[in-house]
């Protein structure tokens, strides 16, 4: 077991997690110019489907987090207790994150920054997957 | 032509019920709420049919109770808002003439023997190795570790106290208020009085939720009987008159300028329903707020403005919702301490309080009933306005 349970990609996944890999940020983007989280199948402004790759910083504030101390799923049950966080990108969209760190320095609004933690264990290694971490030197305040 | 009303209610025995599908379950509830009303299982020419968290009832229920010619059978399903739709959908079907008698049926059966409750939350792709592999952006969001309404509502929670210093001890003002009430239900699951020091004692599910803002899980089944106003008023139980009605649906934005979490559609669908009965927050007697979590209730009461945005947690102190506070809110206990059936919960215990039939815990006055249904992540609402009288015409 491991704090973050192997991920395999399949097709439609496979860019958002090579470009993990490569330490990038992949998000998506709509006729609009609106930027939106990879499972986002729709242009909200436009109703547009037809929506593009883009990378984006990997910078963003907090909007939310909780600490979870009763794992939803037995795959999380070695990563408890953990922190959950919705991060707003500074391109817009709103993610559901794993947030590393201590969770006793938070606050909304504060600066994180995307990392990427490789899935699964040392034996058999998953996906690379994007985290965020608050930013050091922003707390406490 | 008059308004409708509900006729009939039929409540299971609730909780830990073993060794019975929710499709029998729910025909008991629909047996018991005809039989309530006095009526024969041969007067329904309508059947509107919701399930919970198993979703294991549906249209078949019109051929288990022997219903083999009705008018309206359909299932519903607006998550935690769907008993005020199938209300509202019923008295639809009743003053466009197309049915006159409509039970409106919920039946869950998620706890089993031996097996945590939270448990029941639990499918077949949480089985321990079943996610060993995660497929795909599904892996992402299993690893976000915000995977269930636990942490989803917690999220809101926690938005909420960062914009308006909301606290933990406020949230527990509201479980402290409904465990008082639900002392004196005999249908409630949790009867012994509760304090704010055992709310915050209770354990981390997802801080700042601690285990007892959460609600129960139960297996049982409720059902109503909704007719018309004047047929009602000839049948058994003193009729409970439906005044107005609303719903609203936001499927939450994830993108910078969102208030999910902060404000719910209970904002539209509240004013709607009291709009429809030609009243005002200020008439409301008694309020039947579904709460999945202690922060629903909350949320619920500053979007139905009976407080300002960010002063719920004001509002709900000093024992404001608890017998003999200000406003009667929740008074069987609620999801947190009576039964979990979904929009089920505040419905039928509307109709027992309009009814005057609430015993040691009837509220003082109840002219106008106010009940809310909530679903998704706070993402669905339902309102319905009810009351003993029946509405003045103008």
């Amino acid at each position: 077991m491991s704090t973050f349970p192997q991920v395999e990609p399949d097709e439609a996944s496979a860019a958002f997690y090579e470009a993990a890999a490569r330490g990038e940020l992949l998000m998506q983007r709509g006729p609009s110019g609106t930027v939106l989280p990879p499972e986002a199948r729709t242009d909200p402004e436009t109703g547009s489907p037809e929506l593009e790759p883009v990378v984006v910083s990997g910078e963003g504030t907090l909007v939310s987090w909780v600490v979870v101390h009763q794992a939803p799923l037995p795959a999380l049950a070695d990563a408890v207790p953990y922190v959950s966080a919705v991060v707003e990108l500074a391109e817009g969209p709103w993610l559901m994150v794993r947030l590393l760190g201590d969770p006793t320095t938070l606050h909304a609004g504060d600066p994180v920054r995307a990392r990427y933690v490789t899935s699964g264990t040392d034996e058999e290694p998953g996906a690379v997957l994007p985290v965020f971490q608050q930013v050091p030197g922003t707390a406490p305040r | 032509m008059t308004g409708a009303a509900i006729a009939g209610l039929g409540l299971t025995e609730m909780g830990k019920v073993y060794g019975r599908s929710s499709t029998s379950l729910a025909a008991e509830a629909v047996r018991l709420a005809v039989a309530d009303a006095g009526l024969a299982l041969t007067d329904l020419d309508g059947l509107l049919v919701s399930s919970g968290v198993k979703q294991d009832v549906n249209v078949n229920l019109g051929a288990v109770l022997g219903l083999h010619d009705l008018a309206v059978l359909n299932q519903v399903n607006a998550y935690g808002a769907t008993a005020g739709v199938m209300v509202a959908q019923a008295a639809q079907a009743i003053a466009a003439g197309v049915a006159t008698t409509v039970a409106c049926v919920f039946a869950d059966s998620p706890l089993k023997p031996k097996q945590k409750a939270g448990a029941a939350w639990g499918s077949g792709a949480k089985r321990p190795g079943a996610a060993r592999n995660l497929h795909g952006m599904a892996g992402w969001s299993v690893n976000s570790g915000a995977t269930n309404p636990n942490i989803l509502y917690a999220l809101c929670a926690r938005r909420h106290m960062e914009r308006y210093g909301t606290t933990s001890e406020q949230l527990a003002d509201i479980a402290v208020a409904q465990r008082a009430w639900a002392v004196h239900n005999p249908h409630a699951q949790m009867r012994e009085p509760l304090t704010v020091a055992e709310h915050q004692a209770s354990r981390w599910i997802a801080d700042p939720l601690h285990l007892l803002d959460c609600c129960l899980v139960s297996n049982g089944a409720v059902a109503v009987v909704v007719t018309a106003a004047d047929r009602a008023a000839t049948l058994a139980q003193p009729p409970v008159h439906l005044w107005g009605y609303g719903q609203a649906h936001a499927p939450r934005r994830m993108h910078a300028g969102s208030d999910w979490g902060l404000v719910t559609p209970a904002a539209k669908s509240g004013p709607a329903a009291m709009r429809m009965a030609g009243i005002g927050v200020a008439d409301v007697d008694v309020a039947e707020l579904y709460d999945c979590y202690t922060y629903t209730v909350l949320v619920t009461l500053e979007d139905y403005g009976f407080c300002g945005k960010g002063e719920g947690g004001d509002f709900v102190s000093d024992g404001m919702l608890a017998p003999g506070g200000k406003l009667a809110c929740n008074t069987g206990g609620g999801q947190l301490s009576s039964y979990y059936m979904w929009g089920f919960t505040p419905l039928s215990e509307a109709v027992i309080q309009a009814r005057g039939q609430g015993g040691g815990r009837q509220a003082p006055r109840t002219d106008v009933v106010l009940v809310s249904g909530n679903g998704g992540i706070l993402e669905h609402h339902s309102t319905l306005v009810l009351s003993p009288h029946e509405r003045n015409r103008s």
